[in-house]
């Protein structure tokens, strides 16, 4: 019987069987921006984890002798005005920055589809508990909503996950609850229930497989917002807290030195930011129009 | 549809509401003590007069009694004095502040509008052509500019290093229009870059499934020119979509860019939000989130009546784009 389910899943839009799998890599492939995303983003991640490795210097040392120096052989990037190597803040930084937006996105993502998920299945009351809910938070700009959570309790890289986590999964939710509202009048969910899988087995196995396309595109571009949302707070000075780098911390440290022509404080980290927001952004963007042809011409 | 209306914008009143618990909910979970911050560190230090200062601002009640005296004074219009900013009332603060990014993100909004509409057709009308690609690289890295980062680069480079621009907006409401546009000139563009990116890419997607629809090509078929066909049927029909996404950003228009508002030290929303909120200036959140919760909401039901008007397949009741 389940394989007689599988193989009408196989059927469905979301979910992959092997050729349709093999389909959507090659139109991915073509997309040459959204390869290059990829690419960006391997080497970002890859850059974190072997961070020990890249960093000429420890990124905390302080040396008074080596104050806010321009680029050189030495350090790359120059340094900031406690003499800490600005290449080996960046680097390490970007440790803190992916792997911050990563666990926030893992947040919204987690409370986004549970919550859609229930909304879409069960209907009712539920639904309209938590749809009010949506309506409420998407009704105040994210960013207000952001620092004025972030600037009552104290400011932190965990802080600023939950903070993220918690406001900004309104969206995800819609879009999962919408995905399972059209899913649900489908006949091979009429038919899973009649031979009388339970409700959590019907979104577990049938609702949240062929949903998982729109949840990865959605990822996806949500981790450039996080990337971005966490750059703001730290620049606020409401999120990740100096000595710890990070890369909208280092953008704020460096800001009073800028006036005084000290560029290279300002330069790299935004650079880094920007480089790879648009990785993701051209990622999610390719994968959207690998894994929904509909929308591919557009 | 009147009634359609009528019942969307009654249900906004308990949204409201809703709104307003979440926020104020939030604000008093947190740890901390605005009569601390409203005292000098002196005063701040006797128990006693903390104290008397906690009774004046009404803080010693309960929570829920605090709240409803909150909504109960909302409702007759009375949205409080400040704790900080001279005591002054919340509404006069809102006001004053209103205008300075009205300004600012209005001229924004209309030039990212104006720049980007004849772009995406273009890109539409050409695409996988060079110029395409070219606009869709460029809307891509302008969505993923850290706007503040910008605005930082473009001080130093534009306005300490060339001396071309004044950096920060300090005394330029008083100054005469010929010296005064200058002050506009890093924010607005800071600001519109972004919107041109969005929008661009917008108008280019909804071109190009207008492109695509039947009626063009029986347009084609009876005769009608090329250019024809894509300005008269094409175009008007493609800028539908943009009302919903222009008029959705009209919050945004009243709650400014906090960042980019401190930035600049530009007078508007967006600095006041900043303010109350490191100064623990409870009324005067509690007010900006309700008018721009309000804004919001509103507007939300408007570009839905609108779209509904100006697209005839749309019915009011069944097109709301809400969940």
């Amino acid at each position: 019987m389940s394989e007689q389910t599988t193989s009408t899943l196989a059927q469905e839009s979301g979910r992959l069987s092997a050729p349709r799998k093999h389909q959507v890599i090659k139109r991915f492939m073509r997309n040459k921006l959204a390869v290059a995303g990829l690419v960006v983003i391997v080497l970002l991640y890859a850059a974190s984890f072997a961070a020990p490795l890249l960093m000429t210097h420890d990124p905390n040392a302080i040396t008074f002798g080596a104050r806010t120096l321009p680029p050189s052989s030495e350090h790359w990037m120059g340094t900031d005005r406690n003499g800490r190597d600005v290449y080996s803040r960046l680097i390490k930084g970007g440790q803190v920055s992916l792997a911050t937006g990563f666990a926030a996105v893992a947040l919204v993502m987690t409370i986004g589809v549970m919550l859609g998920a229930a909304s879409g299945y069960f209907g009712g009351l539920i639904d309209g508990a938590i749809m009010r809910l949506t309506d409420i938070l998407l009704s105040i700009p994210l960013i207000l909503l952001l620092i004025t959570a972030a600037s009552l309790f104290t400011p932190s890289i965990l802080t600023t996950i939950i903070v993220i986590g918690a406001s900004s999964w309104p969206g995800a939710a819609r879009l999962v609850r919408g995905q399972f509202l059209a899913l649900k009048g489908q006949e091979f969910i009429t038919a899973a229930r009649s031979i009388g899988a339970r409700p959590s087995e019907i979104m577990a196995r049938h609702l949240f497989p062929n949903s998982l396309a729109i949840i990865i595109v959605e990822t996806t571009l949500w981790l450039s917002y996080a990337i971005l949302l966490e750059a703001s707070l730290s620049y606020l000075g409401l999120g990740v807290q100096i000595p710890t780098p990070s890369w909208g911390n280092m953008l704020r440290d460096g800001q009073s030195e800028l006036l005084f022509g000290a560029w290279w404080l300002t330069l790299f980290p935004g650079l880094a930011i920007f480089i790879t927001v648009l990785a993701f952004n051209l990622l999610g963007d390719g994968l959207r129009d690998a894994l929904d042809p509909r929308h591919r011409e557009r | 549809m009147w009634a359609y209306t009528v019942r969307r914008l009654l249900f906004l009143i308990p949204l409201l509401l809703g709104l307003s618990l979440v926020m104020f909910t939030l604000l008093h979970a947190a740890p901390g003590d605005p009569a601390v911050s409203m005292l000098s560190p002196q005063a701040a230090v006797n128990e006693q007069y903390l104290e008397q200062t906690r009774k004046n601002m009404g803080l010693d009640r309960p929570l829920p009694v605090q709240y409803l005296i909150w909504v109960g004074n909302l409702l007759r219009g009375d949205f409080g004095t400040a704790y900080s900013f001279n005591g002054k009332p919340v509404l006069d603060l809102i006001r004053d502040r209103m205008w300075g990014t009205i300004q600012l993100q209005g001229i924004s909004l209309a030039l990212g509008v104006i720049l980007a509409i004849p772009v995406g057709i273009v890109s539409a009308t050409k695409q996988y052509s060079r110029l395409d690609n070219t606009v869709t690289v460029a809307s891509f890295m302008g969505l993923a500019l850290p706007n503040f980062w910008l605005a930082l680069m473009l001080q130093i480079w534009l306005g300490v290093k060339m001396g071309w621009l004044p950096i920060i907006s300090t005394g330029q409401a008083a100054a005469p229009w010929d010296q005064r546009w200058k002050y506009f000139v890093l924010p607005v563009l800071v600001l519109t870059l972004p919107n041109i990116a969005y929008f661009t890419r917008f108008m280019r997607s909804s071109m190009l499934e207008v492109i695509n629809q039947d009626y063009m090509t029986t347009a084609r078929a009876k005769g009608l020119a090329n250019q024809q066909v894509l300005y008269r049927h094409g175009v008007r029909n493609a800028l539908i979509p943009m009302i919903t996404v222009v008029g959705l950003q009209l919050p945004r228009i009243l709650g400014g860019s906090v960042i980019i508002e401190q930035i600049f030290a530009w007078p508007g929303i967006g600095q006041l939000a900043w303010d109350a909120i490191t100064r623990r200036d409870y009324p005067v959140i509690m007010g900006i989130t309700i008018i721009l919760g309000a804004a919001i909401m509103v507007t939300n039901v408007l570009v839905d009546l609108v779209y509904a008007l100006v697209d005839p397949r749309v019915s009011a009741a069944g097109g709301g784009a809400r969940g």
